[in-house]
């Protein structure tokens, strides 16, 4: 994808944040604003960080890892980001998300009908498998080190 | 050269306005009914707009309303990495936030990617006992999101059982995954084993939109310790994202191949007998 079109799907996606965090929410667009436009800022440095960087990882990484930066004791932005990006709500960006990421399985509705019962179970142990274990190492290596 | 999907911008808004204005339609839709706490069994289903914004994309399609098509179907799917990185970019500025935490939370953070094989401890013996065979590895080696599916076309070839296994869990996870995953979590909340913060961890599993239904549920269960939550949830899934794929070939698969040796013909057999018996 070009800068361009980056550039664009981020505002849709910026328009979709507003609006999610207006009607379910109450915050207005222009308090939404200054959060809107850092999330946005921050997710292009990402798309742009992953070209420039050699390094093939996710995009998401890098946005990840620049968005701490950005609030970290590091950055002399750090309350200016963190007050901003407070004001929008946890779940408003993932609307948007589930609206794409439904309409991109659509196609495979008679797919996940002819799996049957086997694989959907089979598919339920796999996310608790993953999800259980790791926090079972977690509590016990939060408790050994004395974190929690 | 970069591969271009479309000529030019004006040539990809033609291509794809459809699916922006549906999708804005859905996020007034979804965010108008709101969030829903439902009481079930030992744990809390809590309803959040990106489910039926989920359901409503998903019934929008070739395959029941017909609204969008194949080819916008397709366009859909590279929309949802744009969509998640202004999400990611909020969960990495709760880490910048709440760095003492995630510093402070280092090994626990690091030890538990290894918790993401736990899939196969649990999954793999599932898998024999249903009877499946070489597919139980592709099933059961790892979260299979769209890196390991790919990884396992890659590895064995896209007509071969293990494939077809990945293919399968990646059809089941994308379709129930979101909506399952934060019900999981609430009952594994509810359960009291663990702290907020290794739940909090355990959500990052690689693959983003799961990640952030835990995430939003976890919040919703412990909203003072939300900002903490999310950042271990962040860092967790920034790990997996980049760790993952190299988790799968040196670890999980051979994991997988190893058990399948060890447990096939222990419980595979018993399932093929039972089979035989049926017949």
């Amino acid at each position: 994808m070009r800068y361009i079109e980056w550039a664009f799907l981020f505002l849709l996606s910026g328009l979709g944040i507003g609006l999610a965090n207006y009607v379910g929410f109450h915050v207005s667009f222009g308090e939404s604003l200054p959060g809107i436009l850092i999330l946005l800022a921050i997710a292009f440095a990402g798309v742009i960080v992953s070209r420039l960087v050699p390094l093939r990882l996710p995009i998401v990484a890098y946005v990840s890892i620049i968005g701490l930066l950005t609030a970290s004791p590091l950055s002399p932005c750090r309350e200016f980001v963190i007050e901003a990006a407070g004001k929008i709500n946890f779940t408003a960006p993932l609307t948007m998300v589930g609206a794409y990421a439904g309409m991109s399985i659509s196609d495979q509705v008679k797919t996940f009908a002819k799996q049957g019962w086997k694989m959907i179970l089979i598919g339920i142990f796999v996310m608790t498998g993953t999800f259980v274990m790791s926090a079972i190492i977690a509590q016990t290596t939060l408790s050994l080190t004395g974190a929690i | 050269m970069e591969h271009h999907a479309y000529p030019s911008l004006k040539d990809r808004i033609l291509a794809e306005y459809r699916i922006y204005l549906l999708a804005l339609l859905f996020v007034i839709i979804a965010d108008k009914i709101g969030k829903f706490q439902i009481p079930l069994g030992p744990g809390t289903f809590i309803l959040f707009p990106i489910f039926y914004s989920l359901i409503m994309g998903v019934l929008s399609g070739p395959q029941a309303a017909k609204i969008i098509r194949s080819k916008e179907v397709k366009a859909a799917s590279k929309l949802v990495i744009v969509a998640i990185c202004p999400f990611i970019a909020k969960l990495g500025i709760n880490a910048g936030a709440s760095i003492e935490t995630v510093i402070s939370a280092g090994p626990a953070l690091l030890l538990q990617e290894f918790g993401n094989l736990g899939t196969i401890f649990l999954a793999m013996p599932v898998a024999l006992l249903l009877g499946l065979k070489r597919e139980a590895i592709g099933a059961t080696h790892s979260i299979n999101r769209e890196t390991n599916l790919a990884l396992i076309t890659d590895m064995y070839g896209p007509d071969s059982p293990e494939t077809r296994g990945s293919l399968s869990i990646y059809v089941v996870g994308g379709m129930v995954g979101t909506i399952y995953f934060g019900f999981m979590v609430s009952v594994i909340a509810s359960l009291g084993l663990f702290h907020p913060y290794a739940l909090g961890m355990s959500s990052g599993v690689g693959a983003g939109i799961m990640m952030a239904s835990a995430t939003a549920s976890l919040t919703e269960l412990y909203p003072s310790m939300a900002e903490e939550i999310s950042a271990l949830a962040s860092a967790s899934e920034t790990i997996s994202g980049i760790d993952g794929i190299y988790m799968a070939i040196f670890l999980g698969l051979p994991l997988c191949n190893w058990m399948y040796k060890k447990l096939e013909p222990v419980l595979g057999r018993s399932s093929s007998k039972a089979e035989a018996s049926g017949k």
